[in-house]
């Protein structure tokens, strides 16, 4: 055997690095001296060091705002005049063998678009404060998803696959990149309420449990087991002092020096945590101004302008990947009936914070290197359910990317006059996912983590990167 | 039997090839100058700008297309055969390099873009000529050729191995020990030394009970010097009712096992959710402490529902619950496309068998040929029909809406009768009460008021109680499968189904015989048509000519012990998988498995009187440097306890363990039983255990990763159950030793670690009491509980 000690990737696991240790954060200063060269890859020990991508990246952090439920596309970002002139009738074509109910005939959006910004692009009524920052926008309105559910289109969204369990676009990133800040998690999701799939759509799956989302549930309460901040904390220090006088005596002998040593760091770090999470979720911080732009004022908009200021302040500090979930309740982009009261206010809830994050993030010079991502699993039928509502539609639908390395202002793809097939420049969820990885500075088929005998991706054997919106 | 079918697919393979040179032999004459031009012009482009996407032997045929034998163009991909010989306008393949409106342009931009004009001319011309392709296709089945599927070595009868001699024979303790120590000598390493009695019993006790050793065990086996102490100590262990609570927990892992979907309790749906689950968790912890012979514990899994009651009774509950295994599985429950969950559940069904059972991936051949080892599509759907045949599902429940599983008494009919009979008369009486109660104008109801009616009603409500009283227990239930397809679904009844072309139940294939994998099962098998096939299929996978069973189980002990297996990739014997460190060491422990009737209870014992497991942890001389994954075995591998042991620890030295067993899970963390009492719930991540890396229940884990994380440093300084073990540890402490710190504090180390303190140690935990002020004691012996509960030494195994 040679003297040259190889680990593999199960034995690294077994020795299973401290999250965030000092060793972590040594590594960190390493990395970022070395940025754009080959960093530390001994995950096991190290899991949220930096790591630096398979080339250049376009943008360093992701936010995801994501609608859960399918918000509908014709009615916000996708105009069809033909619904409007053939309002009533019978869509002319066969609809899909794929369909959960069946749905009436053409209903016409009940609102109005207007172009917006030099590029003139359309967009409802609903979302004004959205509309002004449209020159940010890449619009992309020939979405393709698989399935017709929320549970498995939304996982699909967010994995890749229906059905199985997957590592969610997160846990692919952390993985990949490591996370910026050693004192807060690399991948926060905040997420109200119970959505379907819950945990599944942040899982880390077979990746290392490191690399799961956080789950914020409450941002006054924003990592859980976090202690009481008006505790003793100098008692605390005492404590883990001496827990760490009796580890080290522990450590004496022993062999697996490198795990000890992680498991005595991990507390370190909590302790820190501790320390540095309460500010980084301190939102009474910010000035009465920037609270007021994100429209934490209002009670309309309060809870997703919350979740929306505390994404900009945690990719400020580092954190690699947040998820939002507009999730005051399950499904709230559901809208099978009550489509002429209930997305309005969806709209009002949302758009203003949304248009606030941009600006923020412009104006504090983050946007460049954070690619801002809308949409749901789906989007909805341009027949009517019922009288006022409109069911499940992963055929075509919209979302829009803006920030670190995508065109601002333009309209990518095009569904058919109805807007129930994409069909032109068509992106499928895989492509979707290549196009994030492609930006983050991955090639999607070469970010692999061997399971059970194969690699797996993001994109299992599908995606291509859609080159036309790079900036 | 492996090998009369290898021979037969051969010969197979070799009358189509055959066929195939007579076929094309017409060609021939031309065959010089075709063959020429395909080698000059036309193999270049389909290397270079063809196969990154569509090669099979690279596994990547985008549109199921394989470019890089004849074979695969000549099956074509998902929009037929791409290539019509002799008609380039009418193929697809030049459609698509001429980059047609209408169709595919390949190669795409990303694939280099358009070839150039002389590159499609060359191409039109290989087609116009008749696309002659000289490339021969290596027979294949499934991913490997029948020489090699025949050679490899997990499909090998087991062999019978002797434990080979040793240079130093005072080491070996039983034949295990011989084959470890025998390549240890052959690489020039020496063994650890022996675990001190200490570390052993503790070693043992997590090992088999998932519970720490109680002072007065470590006291009694520390002075015990006869030689046969260890082994009473390893029976004492597996004879305790902890060893199946234990054990249960490695096989829930490799079986997905959840208690339910939805962890909170007043949201779960009644018709879907896994309510009777717990039930089959309980069974295997029976199973395992009754030492049930594993070829029993596998066939009731698959079919105990078709088993009769070793008995003679009416109903064989335990067979019933055993086949929970089947029902608590992975798939999209909310799917509107019931079709879809049908086949998902099949497929569940398929996979968790083949990983679980024989460490093979046959899900992988659901949507086309395995692509690593020598299992068909065909193989598949001829497995998919057993699982077509049997029902999960008692109803399908309408689109969009919750399908409702099956719930099946574990009573005679009889018995369900009499209840059934009890409740109707209960509900017919409520009824008249009811209709009394409305008659009635309100204020005869003023007491005193008493008419006739009243008398009926007393009469009623008396005869009511009495029922209540009488009323027969409620019917236990178990989520067993049964024979029969699923109703109302496409295959309804007990039948053959056919292949799904690349998954999809739209695109329906040939028919396939329900049968056994070919190649490992042979071409002469006996049809199927009593039943569904479960039982031969269970029979079939427990058969004394079945290799793989055995060895995948004496590989998962091995590796529950050890840390890891002697083959590394414990659900993969395939291609993928990885190789035995050890291969004659895992035959023989396979065999003797066997021989001594599949008893699992005669296997711990086995592994852990060996020397090798008795080793310590430290390693002697550089063996740890040489071998740091410890492939070798020349010392005992440390590791950190699991997240149920590490909280079933801290409730047992807190005094708080509540050891009551079985039954429905409680919610969280804070219940007071053992941690395989403490719900897994599919939609929830956010628990304790998971966040100390338990299996994810919605795949089948071979094993854990172990990670190391702040959020769990987090959880232990903060959560309120930890703050409450470690109040309780030291009220306990307070409470048995009244004398002085000193004696509290070594009282504390034998039962948390089993140890008295060092001198170190002592200055320590003194300096945290004297901090925590003289005046409140039991909050200065919280706190010293609290950082002994987070030490290294609780959560770590030497």
């Amino acid at each position: 055997m040679s003297s040259e000690v190889t680990i593999s990737r199960r034995q690294a696991l077994q020795r299973a690095g401290c999250g965030f240790g000092l060793l972590a954060l040594a590594d960190l200063l390493a990395g970022e001296a070395r940025a754009g060269t080959s960093v530390s890859d001994d995950r096991a020990a190290h899991p949220y060091a930096v790591r630096a991508p398979h080339y250049a990246a376009r943008a360093k952090r992701v936010i995801f705002l994501y609608m859960p439920g399918g918000p509908s596309h014709v009615d916000l970002f996708d105009p069809k005049p033909r619904l409007a002139a053939d309002n009533g009738k019978p869509l002319p074509f066969e609809k899909p063998k794929l369909e959960r109910t069946k749905t009436g005939n053409l209903l016409a959006s009940p609102w109005k678009f207007a172009r917006h910004g030099e590029s003139g692009i359309e967009i409802s009524e609903l979302l004004p404060h959205t509309a002004r920052c449209v020159n940010q926008l890449c619009v992309i309105r020939s979405l393709l998803a698989d399935n017709i559910n929320h549970t498995g289109a939304a996982l699909q969204m967010c994995t890749g696959e229906q059905a199985f369990s997957r590592p969610s676009i997160g846990s692919w990133l952390t993985y990949g990149l490591g996370t910026e800040n050693q004192n807060l998690p690399g991948f926060v999701v905040v997420c109200p309420a119970a959505v379907f799939q819950g945990a599944q759509l942040w899982a880390s799956s077979f990746l290392p449990s490191a690399y799961q989302g956080t789950l914020v549930r409450d941002p006054k309460q924003p990592i859980a087991n976090l202690g009481d901040p008006t505790g003793d904390l100098a008692r605390q220090r005492a404590k883990l002092d001496a827990l760490r006088q009796l580890n080290e005596m522990h450590k004496r002998d022993r062999a697996i020096e490198s795990q000890l040593d992680a498991r005595i760091a991990s507390f370190e770090l909590a302790f820190r945590m501790q320390r540095d999470a309460p500010e980084a979720f301190d939102l009474a911080s910010e000035s009465a101004a920037t609270q007021r732009l994100y429209g934490i004022d209002s009670p309309v908009t309060d809870l997703f302008a919350r979740q929306c200021l505390l994404a900009r302040r945690l990719v400020e500090r580092g954190v690699r990947f947040v998820q939002l979930f507009d999730a005051p309740m399950n499904n709230a982009w559901d809208h099978h009936n009550g489509l002429r009261e209930s997305l309005p206010a969806r709209c009002l809830a949302v758009d203003q914070p949304i248009a606030a994050l941009l600006t923020d993030l412009k104006a504090r010079g983050l946007l460049d290197e954070t690619l801002v991502l809308w949409g749901g699993e789906f989007g909805r039928t341009p027949t009517a359910e019922g009288s006022n509502g409109r069911e499940h539609h992963p055929f075509g639908f919209t979302m829009w990317m803006a920030g670190g390395g995508v065109r601002g202002g333009m309209v990518h793809g095009a569904t058919d006059e109805f807007g129930w097939h994409a069909i032109d420049n068509i992106v499928h969820v895989h492509d979707l996912h290549a196009t994030i990885l492609h930006l983050m500075g991955f090639d999607h088929e070469r970010l692999t983590y061997r399971y059970g005998g194969r690699d797996y991706r993001l994109t299992d054997v599908h995606g291509h990167v859609v080159r036309q919106i790079l900036a | 039997m492996l090998e009369q079918s290898l021979h037969q697919t051969m010969r197979i393979a070799c009358r189509s090839v055959l066929g195939g040179l007579i076929g094309w032999a017409p060609s021939l004459a031309l065959a010089e100058d075709d063959s020429q031009h395909f080698e000059k012009h036309v193999r270049p482009i389909l290397v270079d700008r063809c196969e990154a996407c569509h090669s099979g032997a690279k596994g990547k045929t985008s549109g199921g297309l394989a470019l890089d034998t004849r074979d695969g163009w000549v099956k074509g991909g998902d929009s037929g055969p791409p290539i019509v010989p002799g008609k380039p306008d009418e193929s697809l393949l030049i459609q698509a390099v001429r980059y047609h409106d209408d169709g595919p342009q390949m190669p795409p931009d990303e694939g280099g873009g358009k070839l150039s004009e002389s590159q499609i001319a060359a191409l039109a011309e290989w087609v116009a000529r008749g696309a002659i392709d000289p490339r021969a296709a290596a027979a294949r089945i499934g991913g490997m050729t029948p020489d090699e599927a025949r050679q490899w070595w997990a499909f090998q009868p087991l062999r019978k191995a002797e434990p080979p001699a040793v240079r130093d024979p005072a080491w070996p303790r039983c034949d295990i020990d011989n084959f470890i120590l025998a390549e240890l000598e052959k690489q020039q390493l020496a063994p650890a030394g022996m675990a001190d009695r200490r570390t052993l019993l503790r070693r043992a006790t997590f090992d088999l009970t998932g519970l720490p050793p109680t002072p007065a065990e470590v006291e009694a086996f520390a002075s015990d010097a006869d030689p046969d102490a260890f082994e009473r100590v390893v029976n004492r262990l597996l004879d305790s009712p902890a060893y199946g609570e234990r054990w249960a927990r490695h096989w829930l892992d490799v079986v997905r096992y959840a208690d339910f979907y939805d962890a909170n309790p007043a949201t779960r749906t009644a018709s879907c959710e896994l309510t009777e689950a717990w039930r089959y968790r309980d069974w295997v912890v029976e199973a395992l402490n009754s030492d049930i012979p594993y070829d029993r514990f596998v066939v009731h899994q698959i079919a105990g529902d078709l088993l009769p009651s070793p008995t003679c009774e009416e109903v064989y509950p335990a067979g019933l619950i055993a086949t929970t295994f089947l029902s608590n599985g992975v798939w999209d429950r909310g799917d509107a496309d019931k079709e879809k969950i049908i086949s998902d559940m099949v497929d569940d069904n398929i996979d968790v068998i083949g990983k679980t059972f024989m460490g093979l991936t046959l899900g992988c051949a659901r949507c086309h040929d395995h692509k690593f080892d020598p299992i068909t599509t065909e193989d598949y759907y001829a497995l998919a029909g057993i699982f077509y045949s049997s029902h999960i599902l008692k109803e399908l429940g309408a689109k969009g809406g919750e399908y409702t599983m099956n719930r099946v008494p574990l009573v005679p009919a009889a018995v369900v009768a009499r209840r059934a009979e009890f409740e109707q008369q209960l509900a017919d009486l409520n009824a008249c009460i009811k209709k009394l109660d409305e008659a009635k104008p309100p204020e005869n109801n003023v007491a005193g008021a008493a008419g006739a009616g009243d008398a009926d009603r007393a009469a009623l409500v008396a005869q009511r109680d009495q029922l209540e009283r009488e009323m027969p227990p409620p019917i236990p239930l178990a989520m067993a499968v049964q024979e029969g397809g699923m109703p109302g679904g496409l295959f309804p009844s007990i039948q053959d189904v056919p292949i799904h072309i690349r998954g999809s139940y739209a695109k329906l294939g040939p028919v396939v015989p329900r049968r056994l994998p070919k190649m490992l099962a042979g071409d002469d098998q006996p049809p199927m048509t009593s039943g569904s096939g479960r039982k031969q299929l269970a029979d079939w996978i427990v058969a004394a000519d079945n290799p793989l069973t055995p060895r995948v189980i004496v590989n998962r002990v091995w590796q529950w012990h050890f840390g890891a297996g002697l083959v590394r990739t414990p659900s993969n014997f395939g291609k993928l998988g990885q190789r035995p460190t050890r291969p004659e060491l895992l035959d023989y422990l396979a065999a003797k498995f066997v021989a001594e009737g599949w008893s699992l209870k005669r296997l711990h014992r086995r592994i852990m009187l060996s020397a090798t497991y008795q080793q310590a942890s430290l390693a002697t001389g550089d063996a740890s440097v040489r071998d740091p994954e410890n492939r070798w075995l020349a010392r005992f591998s440390a590791r950190r306890l699991e997240a149920e042991p590490i909280r079933d620890a801290m409730l047992s030295v807190s005094g708080q363990l509540d050891q009551t067993r079985g039954g429905p899970a409680g919610d969280d963390l804070t219940i007071r039983r053992r941690s395989l009492y403490v719900q897994t719930a599919r939609w929830d991540r956010s628990g304790y255990a998971m966040l100390f890396d338990a299996a994810n229940p919605d795949a089948s884990t071979e094993q854990r990763t172990v990670s190391t994380v702040a959020p769990q440093a987090l959880l232990l300084l903060n959560h309120p159950f930890v703050l409450e073990q470690a109040r309780q540890l030291a009220a306990r402490l307070l409470k048995e030793v009244s004398s002085d710190d000193g004696a509290r504090l070594k009282y504390a180390y034998r039962l948390l670690f089993g140890r008295l303190p060092s001198e170190d140690e002592v200055a320590v935990a003194r300096g945290i009491l004297q901090s925590g002020g003289a005046n409140d004691p039991v909050a200065a012996w919280a706190d010293l509980a609290h950082v002994l509960l987070c030490s290294n030494e609780f959560v770590y195994l030497d």
